[in-house]
């Protein structure tokens, strides 16, 4: 039976895909008269069953260790590509939480989007969204894994356009998936790059082939590079970030699992990969350098955030930079404890940013107040979300923080120090946000704020549970050092700096207008970490510019340097005087120039021989 | 000081509203929307405020209020019509409860502030959360939440008791069509306005049952009643004010395209684009959506010969919707007019001039320039 | 067996041309229907019949026709033809139906349409030289006169223009060819690898320049590409959808056939400064299109650089780039047909193709919502997102060319990242954001309202996009009749497998002569 499921488990990444294929009829509009739920509903099915089959695949892994299953794609010249699951208990834990926040982000959806029409196509889109991530987790090929990430970046550009009449989505759809279009691309060249160099892409083949590679610094390095790029895309990391700020726009739900498990993905794919960029230390060197600028980078930029989602947002960017030092220095465990802990606890704080929105009608911190007392849910899930985001009481992060710093804490401590500043930034944001939001007088949005719906409550207290939860799991995975083993000193430094956080999050003053600084230089940098360094504004003048005068100059050359040539070319050669007038008028003259032209080229052939 | 030069378009809407004629241009097209769509809206209604007082009355505090939306009559082919969404989109009516509340304004608003419901509330808290351990914790810990919820129950139950008497008002209106008794577009409006006056004083209250004991929440003694209480705040919240849309507009707070003053709100019906109807982040499709099952015969004949149709049916829904509730809002600033618009007082006639100018002023950014298009 | 692939559409042609009594137009619609619909039944059947295993020339007939010209009727189908012969059959098809029911001088209209599908069967099709020759010439006036009589307002210039080119075209390729068989003094015209073996590397070179620039007119190549963008303007949405899906196939089909197939030697000799032109004209199609306002222009603009990856391919001659370059072709010929025909109804119901004015077309109630939603999928589509038969195509292109040529290849990804830019451009400025039709805000500020689409506007998008998604979803149902057909394209010395890339070893030196 098990075994069966096991075998089935082709089944696992489709279950969203047939749940997406399946809302065609409300989506499309082929049912008008009755409303989507129909879709909402079957969507919500699908990924159950996807949870259960996964949940019982697991189960039957852990007694039988792990498989692999491979089916024949492409088989055409020296091109032979698989499409091949590696069903490991680590795979497949990372589809449990994918499957499980899917289906917990859904369930949220259906109260957060009660009152939108659109509900066949969110779901649909949910659905794709797990599908792509799913097959991600679990494809033991970089094919199919830059395959999925694909579909990936496309279902992003069509959830961050879901509210496709709303002006700033407009852009921010386009920007998203353009800017993750550039890391694709690069990655694209790595992917064809190695199944040129190794001529298979299946990771387990890529490893073999490592020992034996014989590549040039530079290859390597630009191998390493373009590998890294795809990455760095996905995961919203220096200097391809911008795109998660933008995707801000997109629906609530979808951003719980853009902020949690997609950018999970991402940095998935780049641990598969690091045996293959080991190849270059330049590039393992490059990939702790983007960490350690976006890690400190974003949660600076986080802290002078007025809007709530973005608030949060940056410092999904500032961990998985961490994750990005944690792959750099060689310790891939640290990265996967860190993706694991941060993604059910940003998911959860992005529900309880949910609930807000929906019952304040509000993004904006400086307009906020006074939650705490009437929404119970949402404040325990705030706080809960913090916790375990921070290094200061043993639940999920503090467990992932103590382990990499215990590893980096000898060979190089000052990334261990960026841990530490990362953890004492976040837990200062936090604080930030919760005494604007939660603590003070309510303002004229929050003066009414009753508690979100059990639809949105359940799958939000549910959550909380689990992030509570999550050193128990850990535990019994034997995740958790033996206590003989916990480097004091470690954990010593990591709840000061976690407990400095709050203590200075408190402590900070909160002018509720946010009036920029009387100080020159404090509003300078206050300008500066508002708009995310500026960004957006380097992108106009670097790849936009150029793109943009490129494109202008080939538009240019064409019209008047390209068809001047031409015509004159022709008109002097071809014909001399009136026979090229091109005008629309002169039709009867072009009828009479084709006739001239047939004959004449026909009269050549067949006097052919007599020349 | 300089005197504030007047908008030269207000003064002409006023003028017409004066000497009796409509917001709404007269034209038998308009007649024929006006009505069909109210006809339908008023069915729709009475399905909204049963719903709206179920819930205030038998939901009372429920945990998990699964079937909040069957009005107490739970079967299988009901639960498989609603599992098919073949139902009316009672969120809708929540929806409008909520911004309602969020927007607040009137005496009902001032009420539920006051310790005189407060404790009223706490009794039935008390009562309801008695044998309930984890609600009396939550209870305890978090003192505010439950009255909360109690307050916004309370908007259930009243926008319920609005929505009754205005579906009523509709349907008749709808019968008196039929009849023959209704033919211009100021007879619509005289008949609303007839009603709200004639249901002006009506009282608003809120009881509920909890173990046979019955707890007043909103006793008649707190006298709120019909017109100040919920249709005025009904106007400004839903007319004039609303929410923002995720579909059409920003919550992003550094683009700062929503006002932090709920007061400059301009999202109501009054204002809205009927053209993303359908699309999503709109609510407003949903009471569109609702409504085309109850379109008369007429309003279906006159639809049929546009372009499209029936097949953008909701569009033409939402554009007649507007012109009714231009009707409506008529029929509200005829009746709330300060002295009566036949006088001869020049005091009067200013008083009543000043009064109308401000409404008309807000009404200048609204679709009241499109819908004079006939 | 081949024959009827010509004759039927030219049968449908003369009947419909010469029916003695008058005709409505409905009727010569269904007509033409019905013709190529028995085409595109009988090239199925033909797929049925085909051998997959024999790299040779099947069905093959012979008809000695001129024997003092050495021009005789050969026709044969092999694994390059075969694909191609089925998007002609496929897409004339869709071009007859999506014609608008009230077309001008429909008798002439649809004979012209039939002939085209009947010539360029038979250009894919021809085993002869001069046989291929005639058909490509063939295809020309009808298409001249498809753009001059029923185009847009500049359809004179555009026709003219298009008229021009290809005349130059086909001079230089039967140029190419009476020199080909003059110089090696071959019996006949007859179609045969060998043919160019015995000539020195210089003359091959000089046949080959002028083959290389008589069929990259065709392709169209930088810089022989303006007449493109012109027709497509000025043409109906049928004749674009021919334009773009088929006929600039014969250009790339000749690069193939003809100059990688007859002057393999010289071809190995240019193919890096090849390689560099395919990376200009997909850089610079790609960066024109970008600038373009103009939805039609922009989408036209979008072959020139995606018909560089043929070039690209064919250069790098690998085994699986020549699968790529057959496959790209099929996948440019589904992809832009579904684009300019998307882009069609969008002019239809809106009256304009100006991106500075349309706005919000996805309005589900009064906007184009499916034709929207299907503009979304084809931008996927063309700007290689997996699952949609771009992707797989140039997945082919480049990792059969990287092997070869790794930095042009590389250079080349980058169009593929550009297409993204503009056709997002294209649908986010087009379809997102509230629905405008106009410039200036109408006044009296009625709403805009656009005439229903109906489904005979949808049927063949969805068609075109069942097709897109089942070859990117399943490759292999189209690489397995090409495959064995390809390497006969494929030089026997030639790299194999895995080979050193270029970008490892020393750069390509270009020979001298």
């Amino acid at each position: 039976m098990i075994q069966s499921l096991i075998y089935g488990s082709w089944l696992l990444p489709l279950y969203g895909f047939f749940g997406a294929l399946l809302t065609l009829p409300w989506s499309i509009g082929l049912i008008r008269r009755t409303g989507p739920r129909p879709a909402v509903y079957i969507n919500l099915l699908m990924t159950t069953v996807a949870c259960v089959h996964g949940s019982l695949v697991f189960w039957g892994l852990w007694n039988t260790g792990s498989q692999e299953l491979t089916w024949q794609w492409v088989q055409v010249a020296d091109l032979n590509l698989s499409i091949s699951l590696d069903l490991s208990i680590l795979n497949l834990g990372t589809l449990e939480l994918i499957a499980g926040l899917s289906l917990l982000a859904q369930f949220f959806a259906l109260g957060y989007m009660d009152k939108d029409w659109a509900l066949a196509r969110f779901f649909a889109l949910m659905g794709f969204f797990e599908g792509a991530m799913s097959g991600v987790v679990l494809s033991s090929s970089l094919f199919s894994a830059y395959f999925l990430l694909e579909l990936l970046t496309l279902s992003t550009y069509l959830l961050v356009g879901f509210w496709y009449a709303q002006p700033l989505v407009v852009t921010a759809a386009r920007d998203a998936f353009l800017t993750k279009r550039v890391g694709d691309v690069l990655l694209l060249m790595g992917v064809v790059a190695l199944s040129g160099l190794a001529g298979s892409l299946n990771f387990n083949d890529l490893y073999e082939w490592v020992k034996t590679a014989d590549l040039s610094t530079t290859n390597a390095t630009l191998l390493g590079l373009a590998l890294i790029a795809g990455p760095a895309g996905k995961c919203a990391q220096f200097p391809l970030h911008l795109w998660l700020d933008e995707a801000m726009e997109g629906p609530n739900p979808a951003s719980i699992l853009r902020n949690s498990v997609v950018v999970t993905c991402g940095a998935y794919v780049l641990i598969k990969l690091q045996p293959v960029i080991v190849l270059s230390p330049i590039a393992l060197d490059v990939l702790i350098a983007i960490g350690v600028i976006t890690a400190v980078g974003a949660s600076l930029v986080a802290i002078a955030q007025i809007d709530l989602k973005r608030a949060l947002s940056y410092s999904t960017s500032a961990y998985l930079g961490l994750v990005f030092i944690a792959v750099g220095t060689e310790w891939p465990g640290v990265a996967l404890m860190l993706l694991f802990t941060h993604a059910v606890a940003k998911a959860l704080l992005f529900m309880s940013v949910g609930a807000i929105i929906s019952t304040t009608n509000n993004q904006n911190l400086t307009e906020m107040g006074g939650l705490g007392s009437r929404m119970p849910a949402t404040v325990l899930a705030f706080t809960t979300a913090s916790l375990g985001m921070t290094g200061l009481l043993p639940l999920g992060c503090f467990w992932a923080f103590r382990l990499g710093m215990d590893f980096l804490w000898q060979e190089q401590p000052l990334l261990a120090v960026v841990f530490l500043v990362v953890n004492g930034l976040t837990a200062m944001n936090l604080m930030r946000v919760f005494r604007l939001v939660f603590l003070g007088e309510p303002q004229p949005k929050t003066r009414r704020a009753p508690e979100v719906n059990w639809l949105m409550a359940l799958p939000m207290v549910t959550l909380t549970i689990f992030v509570l939860l999550v050193p128990l799991v850990m535990a019994r995975m034997s995740l958790l050092p033996p206590w003989q083993y916990l480097n004091i000193p470690i954990v010593v430094v990591l709840v000061l700096s976690g407990l400095v956080g709050f203590v200075a999050g408190a402590a900070i003053s909160l002018n509720k207008v946010w009036s920029r600084s009387r100080r020159r230089t404090l509003r300078l940098l206050q300008d500066v970490l508002a708009n995310a360094f500026y960004t957006g504004w380097l992108y106009q003048v670097t790849v936009v510019f150029v793109v943009d005068q490129f494109s202008r100059f080939s538009s240019w050359f064409d019209r008047y340097v390209v068809d001047g040539a031409v015509n004159l070319v022709g008109v002097a050669s071809l014909v001399s005087g009136e026979g090229l007038k091109y005008s629309a008028s002169g039709q009867s003259q072009a009828y009479i120039l084709t006739i001239v032209i047939g004959v004449g080229l026909l009269g050549l052939l067949f006097t052919w021989t007599l020349w | 000081m300089k005197k504030a030069r007047i908008n030269p378009q207000i003064t002409t809407y006023v003028d017409r509203l004066l000497q009796g004629k409509t917001l709404l241009p007269e034209s038998p097209e308009n007649l024929i929307e006006v009505v069909g769509v109210l006809a339908s809206y008023g069915i729709v209604l009475d399905a909204y405020s049963k719903n709206l007082i179920f819930i205030a009355d038998q939901q009372f505090l429920v945990l998990f209020p699964i079937f909040k939306y069957f009005n107490g009559e739970i079967n299988p082919s009901k639960i498989l019509r609603y599992f098919w969404h073949d139902r009316i989109n009672y969120e809708y009516a929540e929806y409008c409860m909520r911004t309602m509340l969020w927007h607040g304004g009137g005496g009902l608003d001032t009420y539920l502030d006051s310790d005189v419901f407060l404790t009223r509330c706490r009794a039935a808290i008390a009562a309801k959360v008695r044998g309930n351990l984890l609600m009396r914790s939550l209870n305890r810990l978090f003192p505010d939440f439950l009255p909360e919820q109690v307050r916004q129950l309370a908007y259930y139950s009243a926008l319920g008791q609005f929505w009754r008497i205005m579906s009523d008002m509709f349907n008749d209106l709808a019968d008196k069509y039929d009849q023959g008794k209704i033919q211009s577009i100021g007879q619509v409006v005289e008949h609303i306005k007839a009603g709200l006056v004639a249901d002006a004083a009506t009282p608003i209250t809120y009881a509920v049952n909890i173990d046979g004991q019955r707890y007043e929440l909103i006793p008649d003694s707190a006298g709120l009643t019909f017109l100040p209480d919920t249709a005025i705040p009904y106007v400004e919240t839903i007319f004039f004010r609303g929410t923002p849309f995720f579909g059409t507009v920003s919550y992003n707070a550094q683009a700062q395209q929503i006002s932090p003053d709920q007061s400059r709100f301009d999202y109501g019906a009054l204002y809205a684009d009927p053209i993303p109807i359908g699309g999503a982040g709109i609510p407003p499709t949903m009471l569109m959506q609702d409504m085309r099952h109850y379109v008369p015969d007429y309003l279906h004949q006159l639809y049929q010969q546009t372009p499209r149709g029936e097949a953008d049916i909701r569009v033409q829904l939402c554009q007649s919707f507007q012109k009714s509730m231009f009707c409506v809002t008529n029929a509200a600033l005829n009746g709330l007019l300060p002295f009566p618009k036949e006088t001869d007082n020049p005091e009067e006639q200013t008083a009543n001039r000043k009064f109308l100018s401000e409404w008309v002023e807000r009404l200048m950014d609204s679709r009241l320039d499109v819908v004079q298009i006939v | 067996m081949l024959s009827a692939l010509l004759w039927i559409p030219l049968l449908g042609a003369l009947i419909i041309a010469l029916w003695p009594s008058p005709l409505s137009s409905t009727r010569v619609r269904v007509g033409a229907l019905v013709t190529l619909a028995i085409t595109l039944g009988w090239t199925l059947y033909l797929v049925g019949q085909f051998d997959v295993h024999n790299p040779e020339f099947q069905f093959s007939e012979y008809w000695p026709w001129l024997q003092s010209l050495g021009l005789s009727y050969r026709l044969g189908l092999d694994g390059l033809s075969l694909p191609l012969v089925c998007v002609n059959s496929g897409l004339g098809l869709v071009a007859v139906y999506s014609s608008a029911d009230t077309v001008h001088r429909p008798r002439l209209y649809y004979s012209l349409l039939l002939i085209i599908s009947s010539a360029v069967a038979g250009a894919f099709l021809a085993q002869n030289l001069l046989l291929f020759f005639l058909f490509y010439e063939l295809e020309l006036i009808p298409l001249y006169l498809l753009i001059a009589i029923w185009g847009g307002a500049q359809r004179g210039y555009a026709a003219t223009k298009f008229l021009i080119y290809t005349a130059l075209s086909g001079v230089l390729i039967l140029s190419a060819f009476l020199g080909l068989v003059w110089l090696s003094g071959a019996a006949s015209f007859d179609y045969s690898s060998t043919l160019a073996q015995g000539l020195p590397l210089a003359q091959q070179v000089l046949l080959l320049g002028a083959l290389l620039v008589g069929f990259g007119i065709k392709v169209p190549l930088f810089p022989f590409h303006t007449w493109l963008p012109d027709a497509h303007v000025e043409a109906s949405t049928p004749v674009s959808v021919l334009l773009a899906g088929v006929l600039l196939k014969l250009g790339t089909y000749g690069l193939v056939r003809f100059c990688l197939g007859l002057f393999p030697t010289a071809w190995l000799a240019l193919a890096p400064w090849l390689a560099g032109w395919a990376v200009v004209s997909v850089l610079y199609g790609s960066l024109a299109a970008i600038a373009q306002t103009d939805m039609k222009k922009m989408v036209a603009y979008s072959s020139v650089g995606h018909m560089g990856y043929i070039l690209l391919a064919c250069a790098a001659a690998s085994p699986l780039s020549v699968i790529g370059t057959v496959f790209q072709m099929v996948s440019h010929g589904l992809i832009s047909a579904l684009m300019f025909l998307l882009v069609g109804v969008v002019y239809k119901k809106t009256g304009t193709r100006d991106l500075t004015i349309l706005r919000g077309l996805l309005s589900p109630e009064r906007g184009l919502p499916l034709i929207g939603s299907l503009m979304v999928l084809g931008a996927m589509a063309s700007a290689g997102i997996p699952g949609m038969v771009g992707f797989i195509s140039e997945f082919f292109v480049f990792r059969g060319s990287f092997v070869v040529f790794a930095p042009q290849t590389l250079l080349c990804m980058i169009g593929s990242g550009l297409t993204a830019v503009y056709f997002l451009l294209l649908v986010n400025r087009a379809f997102f954001g509230r629905l405008t039709i106009t410039a200036e805000p109408p006044e009296p500020p009625i709403d805009p309202m656009l005439p229903e689409v109906s489904w005979r506007d949808r049927v063949p998008a969805l068609a075109l996009v069942a097709l897109i998604i089942a070859f990117g979803l399943q490759p292999g149902w189209l690489t397995r009749w090409i495959e064995a057909s390809s390497f006969q394209f494929v030089e026997p010395p030639q790299i194999t497998a895995v080979a050193p890339p270029a970008l490892l070893t020393d750069p390509p030196t270009p020979p001298r002569r």
